[in-house]
């Protein structure tokens, strides 16, 4: 953003004040997390406290390994990488091509098949679930990659949110490449996708962490546990007593927090292309 | 009529959408749910018998830190029983393995051979006919049935068909503050007569503050203070199955006296979301002096408190009984014969006088074979958890829950009516008689 | 070729053109039918076989059911299922109107304030953004703990501070805001993200000729950002109003309904009626009103912002 003030000294003070508040929103929304990796490393006796203490009086890094030894959470790695990863391909493809045709394509009934795709997030999963298990069974594809995969292949938000990055390019870009003799691909590939970048980008992000986080459908289709996945395995770290009290909060928190590691990594990279400032967007 | 005849249809769309997956992976079901029938004999008990080597799953929600005695009781199985090949597998929370157990029966074709259910959910599972009867099964084999208690029998039962057998049961009890019981000489009451002058003694009341609670009830789950209303007459379902008594004068005093309690501060009637971790925490801390709650829990408390804990009966009426919780086994029955052939043969198993006593020693629930209480592993058992003694004593007064199908539905309901009344200071009449309005429409609906 | 083309030669051209046309719109076509084919299967059939469904008496694990007619529409608009009906829909929607507010006003505050295209300042963000990627059970574990009414750390802060404890979610008329505050705490960083990213796509020509103008930034805002990320916004309103809709995890985790059914949002509502009353019945009415619903605001918001959303293009 433009820094426009009448004077340099306004302008400093401004900014001091400015950081001053980012600062103090950055350590409110941190605090939960802070909260869930301090109480990964308690004991137990400490997580149980009346009142609770702000930093652990011991640190306890058995959770950790405990955590990891009640599940086998490097088969889990692989099958969430492997199950994301095919969710990403199929979702950006099939999302970019329908973007392309509810934003630039002309053809009848455009609108109201938009609605017909708006629709889709309109269904929650919990009660579509049965039904699409049901067809995974007729299919022998219960404990597979496919069942992981497949229903979660195409989203009406990716497609929502390519849709109006879409339409917010000049038609004069693609005009200019119809006469050229690009064809339909081309203007997808060639001009749009990269003009979107930061979307795209975003796009991407969104879905591997709605992939990774994962837990409902997975949970449903998976009966065996070589096809489960980390957010599944994060839960059954629940140790409780005849399935009433949950008892290792501390654990939890432990195979938690290891479980968004790869996503700070992965965003932390992600940023770097995402937000690269003005330049990018007017391409002359 | 399954509402899934138009799927053919679709199926082309679905299989021209993924000719392009290239991934796959992982096994399919191994349950053997495709295979030839067992050509049937005249002699009953081969019918059941497993005559080929069968891989069959076990889906259970026994958390991992009971793992080790899951692993031994599979592989001792296992080494009795070279041809079966069991997989116990965890499935999540007794809710996730509802959801997953009805998914599949939907689908007809990815049932486990055998899995544990938690109690409630028996009749409604009686009443869709998703279990195997198994009294063919007990008397094909010479099933020793008559050693589980009738309660327990009864519980697993619907219709008079047994469609599953107990196995890790639990029932409400008292946890006391033994020391603090000892130190000022307080006497857990047995009637519920003696309740009031009990709520007196055993708490702490300062100006309107508590210091210190006689007892705590939890109120998120009827199953805990059922027992006190099915003592003192009130039936909750009517014979007619149709209609509650719930806003009668014997069940608006039992409620009363609980709003009471908590009202004044005696006791605390605990609900909501977190209120039993509350509940839990606020014992151990000695703000409680006793709370109510279920045997299998016995363990947890032991090991947590500072103080030695006691059980006690529930004060009862003019019947003392308690009534079951915990889990059972029940065979799927769509699964072919032989799948469940095997299933019952570990499901007998798993059952078994010297399995039994396993799964209390290690996991904290009862023994459910009246026969076990009278072994030496139970003397065993006995002389590292002595408060049992009182949960062998009264084994044969564990009641079966109400066996309705909507009766879930009819829990919810009484639940919040009570709480309400109870924590925000209402009228409990008017809350009850509303109750009974929505709870009639509830019963009489199926 | 020759100059003057004969009438004959003209008509042929307009047919061309037209099946050219028709071939082009076809083809454009084919650029949204994968992803229709895919809702048709794993959507609308599903969709299609709840109503179906809603006119029977199916209670899921049976393996039969008849037919009843319009009984569950009944129940749900006439019998004991208004009731709770008009309450579900109460809650969801201060739940979600809520939530909207929030993650919009919200997201563009956190985008103005963390704009700034420093190190310290993109490791701000990364920060703020973080909550999106803690999985929703765990966190909704955190936030359950945080607001426990006896031993929560919020109320530890607040006694502090000299303000009594609130039992937020064991209380009739702060569960909902309990819950608010964990969703919140996930979206606005999100929200903001959306924004930023949106926001690097606005020309700076404009930015400089306003500035030429003599424009303020707060007239830089109002005549230049906001109406330039209105797609973005609307995008946002929509999918946060559906999200926000849906909502289950949360309620699941952290008052499981309650207390006294003041957090039964629709959807929690509607898998509680299939898998713990086994009413698969009435969820399946339920779950296709609530569709409606759904597709009547969702097309209300479109047909509105058609006239309002700036596309620069």
């Amino acid at each position: 953003m433009d820094n426009y003030a009448n004077s340099k000294g306004s302008r400093k003070a401004l900014s001091i004040f400015r950081d001053i508040i980012a600062i103090a929103v950055t350590l409110i929304m941190l605090f939960p997390i802070y909260w869930m990796i301090v109480s990964s490393f308690k004991t137990s006796d400490e997580l149980l406290q009346a009142v609770p203490t702000l930093w652990p009086k011991v640190f306890n890094w058995q959770n950790y390994p405990n955590a990891l030894k009640m599940a086998p959470f490097g088969k889990y790695f692989f099958n969430t990488i492997v199950m994301t990863a095919g969710i990403m391909v199929f979702q950006m493809l099939v999302g970019i091509l329908a973007a392309y045709g509810f934003s630039k394509g002309k053809f009848r009934f455009k609108n109201t098949l938009f609605i017909v795709v708006l629709g889709a997030l309109m269904v929650p999963i919990q009660v579509t679930f049965v039904p699409i298990y049901v067809m995974m069974a007729r299919l022998d594809w219960i404990n597979t990659f496919k069942a992981l995969i497949i229903p979660e292949a195409v989203s009406a938000y990716n497609i929502f949110m390519l849709r109006q990055a879409f339409m917010s390019v000049d038609n004069s870009y693609c005009e200019a490449a119809k006469v050229d003799g690009m064809g339909r691909l081309g203007i997808i590939f060639k001009i749009l996708t990269p003009m979107c970048k930061p979307t795209l980008i975003t796009m991407g992000l969104l879905t591997f962490i709605g992939g990774w986080n994962s837990y409902f459908w997975p949970k449903m289709v998976t009966s065996r546990p070589e096809m489960r996945t980390i957010a599944i395995g994060v839960y059954e770290l629940k140790r409780s007593f005849a399935g009433l009290e949950t008892m290792n909060t501390n654990e939890i928190m432990a195979g938690a927090f290891m479980a968004i590691l790869p996503i700070v990594v992965i965003f932390m990279m992600a940023q770097k292309y995402l937000l690269t400032g003005f330049s990018k967007a007017a391409m002359k | 009529m399954k509402p899934t005849k138009l799927f053919s249809v679709f199926m082309m769309s679905v299989f021209m959408l993924t000719s392009v997956v290239a991934c796959s992976g992982g096994s399919t079901g191994t349950s053997g749910t495709k295979g030839p029938s067992a050509s049937p004999t005249e002699n009953s008990a081969e019918k059941y018998a497993v005559t080929k080597p069968i891989k069959i799953e076990w889906w259970h929600a026994i958390e991992s830190q009971y793992q080790p005695t899951v692993d031994k009781v599979v592989s001792d199985f296992k080494s009795k029983n070279p041809n079966i090949d069991v997989e116990a597998i965890y499935q999540g929370s007794y809710a996730d393995l509802n959801n997953k157990l009805v998914a599949a029966q939907a689908a007809g074709t990815t049932l486990p051979a055998l899995a544990i259910s938690n109690t409630p959910y028996v009749a409604q599972y009686g009443e869709a006919e998703l279990c195997e009867t198994l009294d063919p099964y007990i008397k094909a084999t010479g099933f020793d049935i008559k050693d589980f208690g009738a309660g327990l029998v009864k519980s697993s039962s619907y219709d008079e068909k047994l469609i599953a057998l107990p196995f890790q049961i639990s029932t409400q009890i008292m946890f006391y503050n033994k020391d603090m019981a000892d130190a000022e000489g307080i006497k857990i009451p047995t009637k519920w007569s003696e309740m009031d002058e009990f709520m007196k003694k055993a708490s702490k009341v300062n100006n309107g503050k508590t210091d210190r609670y006689a007892t705590v009830i939890p109120g998120w789950d009827q199953w805990y203070f059922e027992p006190f209303f099915l003592n003192n007459g009130v039936k909750i379902v009517n014979s007619d199955n149709k209609s509650t008594d719930l806003n009668s004068d014997k069940a608006l005093n039992i409620a009363n006296q609980i709003k009471k309690w908590h009202q004044e501060g005696t006791a605390f009637f605990a609900y909501g979301k977190d209120a039993s971790a509350n509940m839990r925490q606020s014992f151990l801390d000695g703000k409680a002096f006793s709370v109510i709650h279920t045997t299998s829990l016995y363990d947890m408390y032991a090991k947590s408190a500072k103080f030695k804990v006691g059980m006690a009966w529930l004060p009862g009426g003019d019947t003392n009984y308690s009534e079951i919780g915990g889990n059972v086994l029940l065979i799927p029955k769509k699964n072919s014969q032989e799948v469940k052939n095997a299933a019952w043969a570990f499901m007998s198993y798993l059952t078994s006088k010297d399995v039994n006593m396993v799964w209390a020693t290690d996991t904290g629930y009862m023994p459910t074979r009246n026969s076990v209480t009278k072994t030496d592993a139970a003397k065993e058992f006995l002389k590292t958890k002595p408060t049992f003694q009182v949960v062998f004593d009264n084994l044969d007064k564990i009641n079966p829950r109400i066996q309705h199908p909507a009766y879930s539905q009819l829990a919810k309901t009484w639940m919040e009516s009570l709480a309400k009344a109870t924590i925000e200071n209402q009228d409990m009449k008017a809350s009850m008689d509303n109750a009974k309005k929505l709870i009639d429409e509830i019963l009489a609906d199926k | 070729m020759e100059p003057v083309l004969e009438n004959e030669k003209k008509i042929e051209l307009k047919k061309s053109k037209i099946s050219n046309i028709k071939v082009e719109e076809f083809k454009d076509f084919l650029t949204v039918l994968p992803a229709l084919a895919f809702f048709g299967v794993f959507i609308y059939y599903p969709l299609a076989q709840l109503f179906n469904i809603s006119f029977t008496n199916w209670n899921l694990i049976k393996d039969s059911y008849k037919y009843v007619g319009l009984k569950n529409y009944q129940w749900l608009y006439n019998g004991s299922g208004k009731a709770e009906l008009i309450n579900s829909l109460r809650v969801t929607f201060i739940y979600t109107l809520s939530e909207v507010t929030i993650t919009l006003v919200g997201g563009m505050l956190l985008a103005l304030l963390f704009g700034k295209m420093t190190r310290k300042y993109a490791f701000m963000r990364s920060i703020v953004f973080m909550p999106k990627y803690v999985g929703m059970s765990t966190a909704a574990v955190v936030y359950a703990w945080i607001l426990n009414g006896k031993y929560g750390i919020l109320n530890y802060v607040l006694n502090i501070f000299g303000i009594p404890s609130v039992d937020w979610l064991t209380q009739q008329s702060t569960a909902l805001i309990g819950v608010l505050f964990l969703t919140s705490w996930r979206v606005v960083g999100y929200a903001m993200i959306i924004y930023l990213s949106a926001m690097q796509g606005i020309s700076r020509d404009y930015y400089e000729a306003a500035s030429l103008d003599g424009a303020t930034k707060v007239q830089e805002l109002r005549y230049i950002t906001i109406p330039l990320l209105s797609p973005t916004t609307l995008f946002l309103f929509v999918t946060t109003f559906i999200a926000s809709m849906k909502v289950f995890q949360s309620i699941d985790v952290m008052t499981g309904g309650g207390p006294y059914e003041s957090t039964n949002v629709m959807v929690y509502w509607i898998y509680n009626l299939a898998f713990v009353d086994f009413r698969v019945d009435r969820a399946a009415v339920t779950s296709i009103l609530f569709f409606i619903i759904l597709l009547v605001c969702t097309i209300l918001t479109m047909k509105v912002s058609d006239k309002s959303v700036n596309y620069d293009s």
